[in-house]
C-alpha cells in the first residue's frame, strides 16, 4: 500500500512529463479501440451486405450440389424442410430458388442469362429484393413476367413492357423456351450478377425446367452474423438424414471469405504499430524518472526497502498510469465507435467488393475492440516497464547517494 | 567502560577501489570500537575516507578486507537481503541533503521505516507525534517536504533516523547545506536527543560546530585513523 501511495504521487511529480505519456497511451488505446471497431464494423457491413444481399447467411442444397451443380440435384421436399425452418429460432428468414441457365433473347439481341426462380415474397424478406428494383415491379404471382439485372437489360436493350424468351433445357431433356413480359428491372449492386440476372416466379420457372415441386437452394437469413456458426451445426443435425449439405457463407462464398480474412490480417500489423508507439512513450518516461531518482531509490534502498518493493513501486507506476490513460480511451472509445456506428461515414469515393458498391462504412462497439486494446496496451507498458523498474532495484544504496 | 555496550565494533576494515584499474585504498585498515550513547565525529580532509568508511559501517557498501560488527552481529559477512532488514531496524541515517520523500507528508516520510517494520498504525501515530514534538515540529505533520525550510527538513530527517529506535544513528555531512545558525541549533537538538534517548550518533564532517560539539573525535587521514580523541 506504502510503495502504491508513492508510485500514485510520484506521477503527479512532473505533470507534463505525465500528460505526454498519458497522451501516447490513450492516443494508442483509442487508435486501437477504432481501428478494430472500424475493422469489424466495416466487415460485418460487408459481410452482411453481401450475405443478405443475394447469397443468404446459411444455403442448403441436394448433397454435392455446391461442388458440382446440376439441374437434377434438387430439394424434392423443400416444404417439409421449410416448416423446419419456420419452427427454429434466430432464423430471421429464408427463401428457395431454382437455378437454370439458358438463352435469353429480344428482338435480333441474344446473351447467356442464369434463370432463378423465387418467390417474391420469401425472397424480398431475406434479401430485401423490392427495394433492388430501380424501374417497374416485382412480379407477384406466377404468370409469365420477369425482372432482369440492370446489366442484362442494357445488353439486350430491354425495358419494363418487352416481352423476352427464355431458352434451355429442361430436366426431361425436352426444350425450354417460352415467353415472359419485363416487369421491372433490378439493381443488385453486385454487377457481375446483374449481367446474367433473370428472375422468374419459382413456379414460372419449376414449369418451364419440368421440376414441379422441387428448388435447388435454400438460402437461410440468420438474425445475427455472430450465430451462423452455431445455427449451421442446428441446421446440420436437423437435416443429417435428408440428404441435404448445410453451408455457412464461409463454405460457398469462399475467395470473399478469403479476402476479408487477408484484410483482416492487417488489423495486427496496426497493433504491432500501436504496441511501439506506447512502449517508446511508456519506456522514455519511465526510464526518465528512474535515472532522476536514482537518490531517492537508493535513500529507499538504504532505509531497508527491498528491491522487490522498488521493482513493484516502479511498476505500480507505470501500471496506475495506464490504467488511468486506458479508462480515458474506453470512453472515448465506446463514444466514438458508438457514434460512428449509428451515422457511419461517407466515403469519398465508393469502393466495390465482391462486386458490391460501397459509399458509407460503420464502426460497431463490441467487446475485442475495448479487450484486444486493453491487453495490447497494458501488456505493452508492462513490459517496457520491467527494464527500469530492475535497474530501480538493483541500484547500489552507496552510489545512489551520491548521485546529484 | 566494562558494562557499556559496543555498538560498532571494526577490525582491520579495508575498502579499495578501481580507479581506471588502479587500485584506490580509500579506507586502509581501521580499527575502531564506538559504544553507546557516543556523539563522535569523524574528521578529517575530503578524500581521507570518512563517507566510505561511514558506507561500509552502515552496510550500505561491503569492506574489501576485515570484519564490522554492529550491535554484536557480524555484518560484514550478511547477505544483502539479511543486510537490508538489519539496516531498517538498527540503523538511522541523516544526509546532507536530507533525502526526504517529496511526495510524502511529514508524518509519511516519519513513518516509512516503521511501515516496512509492520509496527501497528496507532503506535506509528503517537510514535511520530512524539518525535515530532521533540525536534520541534508539532503541527507540521501533513506537510510535504517542500514547503519546508532546509532546517526544518533536516529536523524530519533526523525524526525518521530516530522514530525507529535504532542502535546507531549516521550522520553524513547534517549541517553541510545549512546556514550556520541553523546548523548549531540542529545539532544542539540532537545532543539534546543523544542524551535523552540514549542513541549513539556517529558524524562524518569536517565542520568545526559538529566537532566542537561531538565527545569523540576520529580523525581520519589516507584512509586511516591518525587520531582518536576523547573530549572530557
Amino acid at each position: 500500500m506504502l510503495m502504491f501511495k508513492i508510485a500514485f504521487r510520484n506521477i503527479f511529480r512532473q505533470k507534463r512529463r505525465t500528460i505526454f505519456t498519458a497522451l501516447t497511451i490513450f492516443g494508442g488505446f483509442v487508435l486501437a479501440a477504432f481501428s478494430i471497431g472500424w475493422a469489424d464494423g466495416s466487415y460485418t457491413f460487408i459481410i452482411n451486405m453481401f450475405t443478405r444481399n443475394r447469397l443468404g447467411h446459411i444455403q442448403i442444397h441436394y448433397k454435392d450440389y455446391l461442388n458440382q451443380p446440376s439441374i437434377y440435384k434438387t430439394i424434392s421436399n423443400y416444404e417439409e424442410v421449410a416448416e423446419k425452418l419456420d419452427d427454429m429460432d434466430h432464423i430471421e428468414s429464408w427463401t428457395p430458388r431454382l437455378f437454370a441457365a439458358g438463352l435469353l433473347s429480344l428482338h435480333d439481341q441474344s446473351t447467356g442469362a442464369q434463370l432463378t426462380g423465387i418467390q417474391p415474397e420469401k425472397e424480398n424478406q431475406a434479401t430485401r429484393f423490392r427495394q433492388k428494383i430501380i424501374k417497374g415491379e416485382l412480379f407477384e404471382k406466377a404468370d409469365h413476367k420477369t425482372v432482369l439485372g440492370k446489366g442484362l437489360a442494357r445488353v439486350l436493350q430491354a425495358n419494363v413492357g418487352d416481352s423476352v424468351v427464355f431458352i434451355s433445357q429442361a430436366a426431361d431433356g425436352s426444350m425450354a423456351n417460352d415467353i415472359y413480359e419485363v416487369c421491372g428491372i433490378l439493381e443488385s449492386g453486385d454487377s457481375m450478377s446483374d449481367r446474367m440476372a433473370f428472375y422468374l416466379h419459382l413456379q414460372d420457372a419449376q414449369d418451364l425446367m419440368v421440376l414441379y415441386g422441387q428448388i435447388h437452394e435454400i438460402a437461410v437469413i440468420v438474425d445475427e452474423l455472430g450465430r451462423v456458426d452455431m445455427m449451421t451445426d442446428r441446421l446440420r443435425d436437423a437435416f443429417t438424414n435428408e440428404d441435404l449439405t448445410v453451408e455457412p457463407w464461409q463454405e460457398f462464398a469462399k475467395s470473399f471469405y478469403h479476402a476479408m480474412k487477408a484484410d483482416m490480417e492487417g488489423m495486427w500489423i496496426m497493433l504491432i504499430v500501436i504496441m511501439l508507439i506506447v512502449a517508446v512513450g511508456v519506456l522514455n518516461t519511465v526510464l526518465m524518472s528512474v535515472l532522476e531518482r536514482t537518490r531517492e531509490y537508493g535513500l529507499l534502498k538504504a532505509m531497508g526497502t527491498k528491491p522487490v518493493q522498488i521493482f513493484k513501486l516502479v511498476l505500480y507506476q507505470v501500471n496506475i498510469l495506464t490504467f488511468f490513460s486506458c479508462l480515458l480511451g474506453i470512453a472515448l472509445s465506446i463514444i466514438l465507435n458508438y457514434w460512428l456506428s449509428k451515422d457511419g461515414i461517407t466515403l469519398p469515393n465508393a469502393f466495390t467488393y465482391g462486386g458490391m458498391e460501397f459509399k458509407h462504412m460503420y464502426t460497431t462497439v463490441n467487446l475485442r475492440s475495448i479487450l484486444l486494446p486493453l491487453i495490447t496496451v497494458f501488456f505493452t507498458a508492462v513490459i517496457v516497464g520491467i527494464f527500469p523498474a530492475i535497474r530501480a532495484a538493483k541500484n547500489d544504496p552507496a552510489q545512489s547517494m551520491r548521485t546529484h | 567502560m566494562s558494562d557499556t555496550m559496543t555498538v560498532i565494533k571494526t577490525e582491520n576494515v579495508k575498502k579499495i577501489y578501481s580507479d581506471n584499474g588502479l587500485p584506490v585504498k580509500a579506507v586502509n585498515g581501521i580499527d575502531l570500537t564506538i559504544n553507546e550513547k557516543e556523539f563522535t565525529a569523524i574528521v578529517g580532509p575530503s578524500g581521507s575516507g570518512k563517507t566510505t568508511f561511514l558506507n561500509v559501517i552502515s552496510g550500505l557498501d561491503k569492506a574489501t578486507e576485515g570484519k564490522v560488527w554492529l550491535n554484536g552481529k557480524l555484518i560484514s559477512e550478511m547477505s544483502g537481503k539479511e543486510l537490508s532488514d538489519f539496516r531498517r531496524d538498527n540503523i538511522g541515517f541523516i544526509f546532507q541533503a536530507y533525502n526526504l520523500i517529496p511526495v510524502l507528508t511529514v508524518e509519511e516520510n516519519i513513518e516509512y521505516i516503521m511501515l516496512l517494520q509492520n509496527v501497528p498504525k496507532e503506535e506509528r501515530h503517537q510514535r511520530v507525534m512524539d518525535i515530532l514534538e521533540d525536534v520541534g515540529l508539532k503541527g507540521f505533520e501533513d506537510r510535504k517536504p517542500p514547503r519546508l525550510s532546509g532546517g526544518q527538513q533536516q529536523r524530519v530527517a533526523i525524526a525518521r533516523a530516530m522514530v525507529s529506535k535504532p542502535v546507531l544513528i549516521l550522520a553524513d555531512e547534517p549541517t553541510a547545506n545549512l546556514d550556520s545558525e541553523t546548523g548549531a541549533e540542529l545539532l544542539d537538538m540532537m545532543r539534546e536527543l543523544n542524551q535523552k534517548h540514549s542513541m549513539t550518533f556517529l558524524f562524518s564532517t569536517h565542520d568545526q560546530m559538529i566537532m566542537d560539539r561531538a565527545t569523540r573525535l576520529v580523525i581520519l587521514k589516507d584512509g586511516q585513523v591518525d587520531e582518536d580523541r576523547v573530549k572530557s
